[in-house]
């Protein structure tokens, strides 16, 4: 066969087994809802981490004027503060913050914001409680509501202070909570779909004989490959932009790079993480041998690669082992060109490991496959 | 009439674990026969198909196909040939009409699917899944699939195990029509009243050699003539008659 004919078999192939993946439920779970229910999970973690704020239960036994308008204000929506309001009593707040539930408890006393005779502002101490495992929390919540006096204080006695703080965010080009675990996010879906999709897949089909029947005709392996590889690179793109438009909707992800280059380095990462499926699924004769191979070697990429928590928070020594696994450059990868303005020419160091990778899989799986 | 034999096998052997699972067998197919072989369980008689079909690796000996060498030309082979496997099995979620797309893409073919399903009456289903199937429709369907790169040779692994008397029936007429296009078909059989029925010439194997070959006819003559006598008086019908003109031929399943 020549070589033309030899490419419209792949893409017959590709073209029938991506639109089988648009008509199997369980597989559009797998690859599209599974990845953003983590998605949300981990998303609503660490976007809560930006704002810092205490939760508080807010004893208030004053009932002057200005007690009332400091409730308000510390119940508004830009203070610092939670209020939590179904806590009413000491006791209740005793036991909250003893289970650490709440940060610690404001009491505001009778005389609080009363006007006090021979002046003509008011007055009063607020009582702040914590935990003393718990100190620095307590004194950052402490700072903040001295904070809040001291803007009130200015404003009653009418002076100025002679120093004070000008404390302003500096946004530029720092990377958020959310930036590290989208990133990790996608390498994680690249994995589901790139290792466990044909895992599960060609033992079932080598069960059933049908890659055996293929077998018998004159299809090669390198187009059924080529076949699976685009087909799973058109699903995991599909995959990839719904996660992509939940996290700027949601998750207020700012894209700061070029989406083409984006789109070219997922693919890349597609074949080169569906390399190890076609590997081991490939390689396995049936279920009890892919299913432990695959996770010997997810696992380790999961946990070291910086899909759940960010490489960064290992120790040093950790990294640079973790540094050479195929699923780091990748995550890597995607987190330099999204969220820190990097292009694939800033990525020598990333798409290079990963091409050496490519080929070490590739070489491997092409070896060790087996069509029954 | 002058022979051709389109399959040639010489001396053939498979050995499994030290113990010789196809044992130096020797037979020639014509062109445009229906050859069975026929043997118990454990006979030999897949691997020996198997082999032939660069399924599996040849110990010893030779096949050629069409004057192709098996064993050194196989990827010359697989476009001759036209194979049905013992049990066929389709991936879920995919068109009768994909099915035979694939197959034909499979050797880098564009084919009118229609026509191919319509060929083992499954036109209509053309639109359905492959798992809507019964058991009969998916070894009609993967007779189209196997047909689709109009091979010279078509070999059949006990394609009628498991079916009711009218599916097989019905697969026996499809067999010999494929055989009227001038396809040359070879298949196995435990059943003796297929071998009967289709067969041009029968291979009966045992212990991995073939012990009798030739017409079933003459092979009842040799039997007969050796002095064999059946026990009971044979009747003009038999059970399976009864069924059949009891339920009729019309296939079951399809609607």
């Amino acid at each position: 066969m020549n070589f033309r004919r030899q490419m419209y078999t792949v893409v017959v192939f590709t073209k029938l087994s991506t639109r089988r993946f648009f008509r199997d439920r369980l597989a559009q779970f797998f690859s599209i809802l599974f990845p953003l229910i983590f998605l949300f999970v981990f998303g609503s973690f660490s976007s809560g981490n930006n704002n810092v704020s205490f939760k508080v239960a807010l004893l208030d036994q004053s009932k002057t004027p200005f007690a009332n308008q400091f409730v308000h204000q510390l119940e508004s929506k830009k203070s610092s503060f939670q209020v939590q309001k179904d806590i009413t009593t000491m006791d209740q707040a005793k036991k909250k913050m003893s289970k650490s539930q709440i940060d610690g408890i404001i009491i505001l006393p009778a005389s609080f914001g009363a006007v006090q005779q021979g002046q003509h502002y008011p007055t009063g101490k607020l009582q702040l409680l914590y935990n003393q495992s718990s100190s620095g929390t307590g004194e950052t919540m402490t700072s903040v509501l001295q904070g809040i006096f001291n803007q009130i204080n200015n404003k009653l006695t009418g002076t100025q202070p002679p120093f004070t703080v000008d404390g302003r965010t500096l946004n530029e080009k720092s990377l958020s909570a959310f930036d590290y675990t989208f990133s990790g996010l996608l390498g994680f879906s690249i994995i589901g779909l790139g290792i466990f999709g044909p895992v599960n897949v060609f033992p079932e089909l080598k069960k059933q004989g049908i890659l055996r029947r293929l077998h018998t005709t004159p299809l090669r392996t390198w187009q059924y490959f080529l076949a699976t590889m685009f087909s799973q690179a058109i699903t995991g793109i599909v995959s990839i932009i719904i996660q992509f438009a939940v996290a700027i909707k949601v998750f207020h992800l700012k894209i700061d790079g070029n989406y083409l280059e984006i789109l070219i380095f997922t693919v890349f990462s597609i074949f080169l993480i569906l390399g190890l499926g076609l590997a081991i699924g490939g390689w396995a004769k049936n279920e009890r041998q892919a299913a432990p191979l695959s996770n010997i070697v997810v696992f380790p990429m999961l946990f070291l690669s910086g899909t759940f928590f960010p490489r960064y928070l290992m120790p040093e020594w950790l990294q640079s082992v973790t540094n050479y696994l195929p699923l780091t450059p990748v995550i890597d990868g995607l987190r330099l060109l999204t969220t820190e303005g990097k292009h694939l020419i800033d990525l020598g160091p990333q798409i290079g490991l990963m091409a050496i990778w490519f080929l070490v899989i590739y070489t491997i799986a092409f070896r060790v496959f087996r069509w029954e | 009439m002058p022979k051709t034999p389109i399959l040639k096998v010489k001396d053939l052997r498979k050995v499994y674990d030290g113990k010789p699972a196809v044992d130096g067998i020797s037979f020639e197919v014509e062109k445009g026969e229906i050859f069975g072989i026929l043997g118990p369980n454990g006979a030999g008689k897949t691997t020996t198909l198997e082999m032939i079909e660069t399924l599996r690796e040849i110990d010893g000996g030779k096949a050629t196909v069409d004057g192709i060498d098996v064993a050194t030309r196989p990827n010359d082979i697989k476009q001759i040939i036209g194979i049905q496997p013992q049990t066929p099995a389709f991936q879920d979620k995919q068109k009768l009409s994909e099915i035979i797309e694939m197959f034909a893409a499979a050797y880098g073919e564009k084919v009118d699917a229609k026509e191919f399903l319509d060929d083992v009456q499954l036109g209509e289903k053309a639109n359905s899944f492959a798992e809507q199937l019964s058991g009969g429709q998916r070894q009609r369907l993967s007779i189209a699939a196997a047909l689709v790169h109009n091979p010279k040779v078509f070999f059949l692994d006990e394609p009628t195990t498991g079916l009711d008397p009218q599916a097989r029936r019905n697969l026996w007429e499809l067999i010999e029509e494929v055989r009227d296009r001038g396809v040359t078909v070879i298949l196995t059989t435990h059943y003796m009243e297929e071998a009967e029925q289709l067969c041009d010439r029968v291979a009966i194997m045992d212990s991995g050699k073939i012990i009798a070959l030739d017409t079933p006819k003459k092979l009842v003559k040799q039997l007969l003539s050796r002095g064999f006598k059946k026990e009971q008086v044979v009747e003009q019908a038999n059970l399976e008659d009864v069924f059949i003109d009891l339920t009729g031929k019309g296939l079951r399943g399809e609607s």
